[in-house]
């Protein structure tokens, strides 16, 4: 809105609004590191000093631990970066208060467990329904609509409310997978800030009042004329038809969408190539070769088609030695995880992408940058030879010349028709957005504009700033706005509607590749929200309800078996039942009642429950187009790329800013950067050099005389001479509690004509510094490198009394990898080690090579338990259950939905910019990032960290409670109950996976979070130490229901949260004791790993290997 | 200047010091009887409800099974409450004017709930399942009591820790035939009473494998003497393919080899046995009731 209120300022302003618990008061702002942000002088000759001088393979997770300074050493020896003092305790009391207070409680301590439980109500139902059993979770299918393809989902309900989101197991393209805006958009239903009625200049008003006005208004136009919708991305073919029909009788309303995160380019390149919009599928399992143009596959659904493409990519990745391993080129500004997923990486920055993008295009011309023109000449000899078996990808962040690129070479060599498909939009009404809103932003400057009826949009906060939407929307007499929050935008409109959720309202929704599924709701509207699909019947018949609409457009769709009389309906909406009835709610119960409780007896009502009880609609996939190819001459000149360039993309956690108000995704560490509640501006070391910047400080850009203050961190791998800002953060006090002030706004810079990037960047310094929020500091396991460290040059140690001996821990092995050449020669390569040129072992690790696991009898302690004990059960005699895990590093691609999956499985408490600071982050498993090799051109290896549920676990032997004990069927686990908070397990844990309730941060006082909670996790209080549990109430629930009926649990009948999550099958869990499962398979190939497996503590969650199969050309 | 304290005094400071030994044990014993007492635990209390509901008359007096209003015991971790609908059932039709029931016409005028006080109750962070209890041969009365002689319900265990443990360590105190588990008067074999047992070798639920008379099937016709059987009634909400108790007749496969008992200790070991029951060092495990 007002450049000043940007930036720095602000955020600072209100840190203290971004807790989700009554932390309000805390005052302990510590920083981790560097304590003192000035110590770290480390200029770049520096650190590649440092990363010269090693021999092996030598991994980094920070610039702080590079640098090593003093402040990151005392960092290192504590557990727990700062105390919980007794100021930022919710009920924070005076030392003498403590004192007596404690005094009291300790001469009561015998009666704590004398409380007397209250009287507890129970409600029964007064009519219970039929199908319902309390206590069982109910499971119904729906989809999550989303700007790229609905994400069809099955919900887990419990008594009607929903309490987590899966991926639909029967959904051609989701296969049970999902991703980590589809499990955070559960938290978004239950989110207390959302609007909760209808507001007429900020007064609640009645929506009833709103359609009659809105209607009046709109009749007395005869035409329409001055009326515009203005909508986000529409993939509801039913909302598309009711679009039709208002356009049927007001011809001259206008539809506008907007989203600011679009494919504006690709939809241009679309249209110059082949005169219409066409959307581009990807067929990944058949494509040996695949080149990424700034485009980021693996990120999250923020790309189209992510699901499958991620998993068809992991399924080509997974090494096997009788199977070809595919190879993945990317070429990027900022370093996503496709790019480090990718075998080789080219970091340019915008201009020189679309230089290398015209040359890919046009065959033979060279490139000024010899890196580059190498780069390029390697992919095209790759692509060249696997006969038309590639793809280039390109996607929403990439630029036209990109677009035009993919289109060329994906058409001149073939891949089109075996890798690559061109299909109708799934975008029911493809546009161009941007060009689109500045016609609207026109229109509205001159006084055209009647009515502006923004549906989902947010364009105060989003629009380019260029195009000075506020002044026009100013303009404009009556703003009407549907949001679920009252937003930026809702705030200042005339109206505003709440909107309900979509796992509250009826809609329909097309998949990537164009499957159809109906949208149904999972719960009655919790403030009677309103979706697009009522605004929209304003116009026509306010009486017809949502669901009737798609039913009746479903007629277009659904083809009933045995008869093609669906068709007959097309576009004739209204459902005949409604016509007559006196109110929609009575019409819809009739619907209901037709089509809900009476058999159903038509084929097209059969069809019907069958698309509703799937959660989609069969044979409505895309049929890919036949198109020839793209007309000539589709080079354009390379944007201009002067000084500095800016790119901008949206934030992996929170896409364009839709999820500003999401504790889930604002705390989830954004990939590779690990940021968690920040944005920065990322740019790599020379670029700091040259400014003299250092991470942390903030700094103003300019471009094109607009200013924004941002703080900076090291994003390695990042081209020199860029910078690339995340949208998405900076949101406005409307944003809600969580997201209000987090970071910066960086719509602030980008302008209609360059939303991709832009050039002339000017950075100045000197606008005082401010502390980042990175988790990765946070779990240090190079404890050895600090060890070792002391050991040469005793600085701390001076007693000798760390019992970590340097020469034990230099080089731990918790990363292992090798190439295919590598693994093909030595499938053992993970248990080798390195060996020098004289074969001797190098970087030997603890008495064994390469820290590997010690033999079970070379002990001290005896077992614990035994897991060999044999059950009898009906079909015969089987052993006990002994779970474990592996994790395929050669699959994970860091797209973080695991962890948000964590979060609503097991009811994860969010905890706050500052808290999460002070490393008391409560995620349960983490994705370790850690970078090899040089600054400029790192490899980064992904590393899932959880509970590794050791058989002989360090933090079982020093509970002086017996709070976390190990089951018989090996799960370490944890009883809350019995825990007293000393801590000692979570210092004795050598992966640093367990996590401690410092303050209050369950939310036990927010009534609408209450619903979200899994009901079969407790909610967890201050000073319990919790952590991963392997999902041992998934666990039970089916070993309840195996043992009921006496058989043996059947192999992947439990899927903990995180690999029912994954989309790329990283992570299976099961039973160790069945040789037949999947997890025996995985854990007996040859490069299965135990992390830090010399400690003998053996571990039950396992790593396997990666694999890479880089080109020898470019190594 | 006279001593203060005068000689006796010693045996009064000795006293005392016992004394002050004495009172710290009896705090402790106090404590500890006060923690395990109906005060603390509520056992035995019958709290005020809104309907004097009586499960004697019910039971006893007109014979409804206990499933006939607790649907899902066999089903899910919750046994259930009667929605009012269950209540009308019988009460549109009889004793529709009563003067007791005129909170459960209320409820069913208005569509609130009746609010009942939970008898049963179990501190949240404790994860217990009816479903796998009875399908293991655990039957209501075990941790319920004779509810069929409660004419208003109470606790008759005190539900504390150390009472679900004795029985996880031991189950075998408590296993009865899964056809008895609604049997409230079932008070396990005795040299008096003997019980007779056989596997039946079927595979498949708990229901099936072990079929249980109460006269020597030496003696007379085994088929006449087999024990009533629970009737169906949960049937139509066995949406799920999971069969439980109700759901399976005990008696599919009539077997031959009849082992006689007569304690309830030889009964128990059997039937942990032949129903599979876990290890008690399974079924003590924490994360068996808590996560």
């Amino acid at each position: 809105m007002n450049e000043t209120r940007i930036g720095i300022e602000q955020a600072m302003a209100v840190e203290g609004g971004t807790q989700e618990v009554g932390a309000q008061e805390a005052q302990v702002v510590t920083a981790i590191a560097p304590a003192q942000p000035s110590k770290l002088k480390m200029t770049l000759a520096e650190v590649r000093a440092k990363l010269d001088g090693k021999s092996g393979k030598r991994y980094w997770k920070s610039l702080d631990e590079l640098a090593d300074t003093p402040a990151f050493q005392e960092l290192m020896q504590e557990e727990f970066p700062r105390q919980a003092s007794a100021g930022e305790w919710v009920d924070s009391v005076s030392r003498r208060g403590f004192l007596k207070v404690m005094g009291a409680s300790f001469a009561l301590a015998g009666l704590a467990g004398c409380t007397k439980q209250p009287e507890e109500p129970i409600f029964p139902y007064v009519k219970q329904p039929e199908d319902l059993v309390l206590g069982k979770p109910m499971y119904f299918a729906t989809a999550h609509p989303f700007p790229t393809g609905a994400i069809p989902v099955l919900v887990k309900s419990d008594a009607f409310r929903p309490i987590k989101l899966e991926g639909n197991p029967e959904h051609p393209i989701a296969k049970g997978k999902s991703d980590a805006f589809t499990q955070a958009s559960l938290l978004d239903l239950y989110d207390p800030d959302r609007s909760q009625f209808p507001r007429f200049r900020g007064e609640q008003a009645d929506f009833s009042r709103f359609q009659q006005e809105f209607a009046k208004a709109v009749a007395a136009s005869k035409t329409g004329d001055g009326v515009v919708f203005l909508s986000e991305t529409i993939t509801s073919p039913t909302l598309a038809a009711q679009w039709k029909q208002v356009q049927a009788k007001y011809p001259q309303a206008k539809l506008v969408q907007y989203e600011p995160v679009n494919n504006d380019a690709g939809r241009a390149a679309s249209k110059a190539a082949f005169g219409d919009y066409y959307d581009t599928q990807y067929k990944l399992e058949d494509a040996d070769v695949i080149l990424a143009l700034d485009a980021d596959f693996l990120g999250g659904i923020g790309f189209p088609g992510f699901l499958p493409m991620s998993a068809a990519w992991a399924e080509r990745h997974r090494f096997d030695k009788d199977k070809p391993m595919n190879r993945l080129y990317a070429v990027e500004t900022m370093p996503t995880v496709t790019g480090f997923k990718a075998e080789h990486r080219l970091a340019l920055k915008p201009s020189e992408i679309d230089q290398f993008a015209n040359a890919l295009a046009g065959g033979n011309s060279t490139l000024s940058n010899p890196e580059a023109q190498k780069f390029l000449s390697v992919v095209m000899e790759d692509i060249k030879k696997s006969g038309g078996r590639f793809a280039i990808v390109v996607g929403p962040s990439s630029s036209q010349a990109a677009h035009f690129a993919a289109l060329t070479v994906n058409a001149g060599l073939g891949a089109v028709g075996k890798t690559v498909f061109y299909t109708e939009t799934v975008a029911s009404i493809p546009s161009e957005h941007v060009s689109d809103l500045k016609a609207l932003v026109a229109d509205m400057n001159a006084g055209k504009v009647e009515w502006l009826v923004m549906l989902g949009v947010n364009p105060l906060y989003n629009a380019p700033v260029d195009l000075n939407f506020e002044d026009a929307f100013n303009k404009v007499p009556h703003r009407v706005h549907l949001g679920s929050h009252v937003d930026e935008t809702g705030f200042y409109s005339t109206w505003h509607i709440n909107k309900s959720h979509y796992l509250e309202s009826w809609t329909d929704a097309r998949a990537y590749d164009g499957t159809i599924s109906i949208v149904q709701p999972m719960i009655e509207p919790l403030y009677g929200g309103k979706s697009a699909h009522d605004v929209l019947q304003t116009l026509i018949d306010p009486q017809v309800s949502a669901y009737q609409l798609v039913l009746a457009n479903a007629k277009t769709y659904i083809k009933a078996p045995g008869g093609d009389t669906a068709k007959t309906v097309a576009a004739n909406v209204p459902a005949p039942a409604a016509t007559g009835a006196g109110n929609s709610a009575a019409a819809d119960a009739a619907a209901r009642a037709a089509l809900g409780v009476a058999r159903a007896t038509t084929p097209f009502e059969m069809a019907w429950r069958k698309a509703l009880h799937d959660g989609w609609v069969a044979d409505t996939a895309f049929v890919p187009k036949t198109l020839g190819a793209p007309k000539g001459g589709v080079t354009t000149p390379a944007s201009a790329g002067s000084g500095i360039e800016i790119s901008f993309r949206p934030d992996p956690s929170l896409y364009d800013g839709r999820y500003g108000n999401n504790g889930w995704l604002q705390e989830l560490p954004k990939q590779v950067t690990n940021m968690s509640w920040d944005n920065a501006a990322l740019m790599n070391m020379d670029l700091m050099g040259k400014l003299g910047i250092e991470e942390n400080e903030a700094i103003e850009l300019t471009l094109n005389g607009r200013k924004i203050i941002t703080p900076v961190l090291m994003a390695p791998g990042h081209p020199n001479d860029a910078v690339t800002v995340h949208l998405g953060l900076g949101r406005r006090a409307e944003c809600g509690r969580v997201g209000a002030g987090v970071g910066f706004n960086a719509y602030a810079l980008r302008t209609s004509g360059q939303p991709l990037s832009a050039g002339g960047l000017m950075i100045a310094r000197g606008k005082g510094s401010y502390d980042l929020c990175v988790t990765k500091v946070h779990n240090i396991e190079h404890r050895g490198a600090f060890a070792q460290r002391d050991l040469e040059h005793p600085e701390f140690d001076t007693q000798g009394t760390y019992s970590l001996a340097g020469h034990e821990a230099m080089e731990r092995s918790i990363i292992r990898y090798a190439t295919y050449e590598e693994a093909m020669k030595n499938p053992d390569f993970a248990h080798l080690g390195t060996k020098d040129s004289n074969d001797t072992l190098v970087n030997k690790v603890g008495y064994n090579p390469q820290g590997e696991a010690v033999p079970h009898d070379d002990s001290f302690y005896p077992d614990n338990w035994r897991y060999d004990h044999v059950m009898e059960v009906a079909a015969g005699k089987v052993l006990q259950n002994k779970w474990g895990m592996s994790i395929d590093l050669n699959s994970c691609v860091g797209c973080n939905a695991c962890i948000v999956s964590c979060y609503a499985e097991n009811n994860i408490a969010v905890v706050g910019r500052e808290q999460v600071k002070i490393g008391r982050i409560m995620q349960w498993m983490r994705i370790d990032t850690y970078f090899e090799g040089d600054l400029h051109a790192p490899i980064a290896h992904f590393q899932p960290m959880l509970c590794q549920h050791c058989e002989s676990a360090g933090c079982e032997q020093v509970c002086p409670v017996g709070a976390t004990v190990h089951t018989p069927e090996g799960i370490n686990t944890m009883v809350y109950n019995r825990c007293v908070g000393t801590r000692y397990c979570s210092n004795n844990c050598p992966y640093k996976v367990r996590r401690f309730n410092f303050l209050l941060y369950s939310d036990y006082d927010t009534e609408s979070l209450k619903l979200m909670r899994n009901p079969d996790v407790t909610v967890r209080s201050r000073g319990v130490m919790e952590k991963c549990s392997y999902c041992i109430q998934r666990i039970e629930a089916v070993k309840i229901e195996a043992d009921k009926n006496n058989r043996a649990i059947a192999d992947g009948e439990i899927l903990t949260a995180c690999q029912q999550a994954c989309p790329t099958d990283a992570i299976v869990f099961g039973n160790l004791n069945d040789p037949k499962s999947r997890v025996v398979k995985r854990k007996a190939e040859e490069r299965d790993y135990q992390v830090l497996a010399d400690l003998n503590y053996r571990p039950r969650t396992t790593y396997t290997a990666g694999v890479i199969n880089p080109n020898a050309e470019l190594a | 200047m006279a001593q203060v304290f005068d000689r006796s005094s010693n045996a009064l400071a000795r006293a005392s010091l016992v004394l002050s030994g004495l009172i710290v044990i009896a705090l402790g014993v106090a404590l500890n009887s006060l923690q395990r007492s109906p005060w603390v635990t509520r056992q035995g209390q019958r709290p005020d409800q809104p309907v004097p509901f009586s499960h004697k008359h019910h039971v006893e007096g007109l014979g409804l099974q206990c499933q006939y209003c607790h649907t899902s015991v066999e089903k899910s971790s919750y046994a259930g409450i009667p929605p009012t609908k269950t209540c009308m059932n019988c009460h549109s039709q009889i004793w529709t004017n009563a003067n007791l029931l005129e909170p459960v016409r209320q409820s069913w005028a208005t569509g609130a709930s009746l609010q009942w006080i939970k008898v049963h109750d179990l501190p949240d962070f404790v994860y217990f399942n009816h479903e796998i209890h009875v399908n293991k041969g655990i039957g209501c009365a075990s941790c319920h009591g004779r509810v069929d002689e409660m004419p208003l319900m109470y606790m008759q265990n005190s539900l504390q820790m150390e009472w679900c443990l004795n029985c996880h360590r031991n189950p075998a105190v408590n296993l009865r035939p899964t056809a008895e588990i609604y049997n409230m008067a079932w008070t396990g074999p005795s040299s008096d009473k003997p019980v007779w047992c056989s596997a039946t070798g079927a595979v498949g639920p708990t229901a099936q494998q072990v079929a249980c008379v109460e006269t020597d099937p030496a003696a007379s016709n085994p088929e006449m003497a087999q024990m009533s059987q629970p009737a169906e009634l949960s049937k139509s909400a066995a949406l799920d393919k999971a069969q439980t108790v109700a759901d399976v007749s005990p008696a599919v496969v009539m077997p031959a080899n009849y082992v006689k008992f007569t304690s309830q200790d030889e009964l128990g070991h059997y039937l942990m046995k032949q129903y599979h029951i876990r290890t008690a060092n399974e079924l003590s495990s924490c994360e068996v009731c808590h996560r």
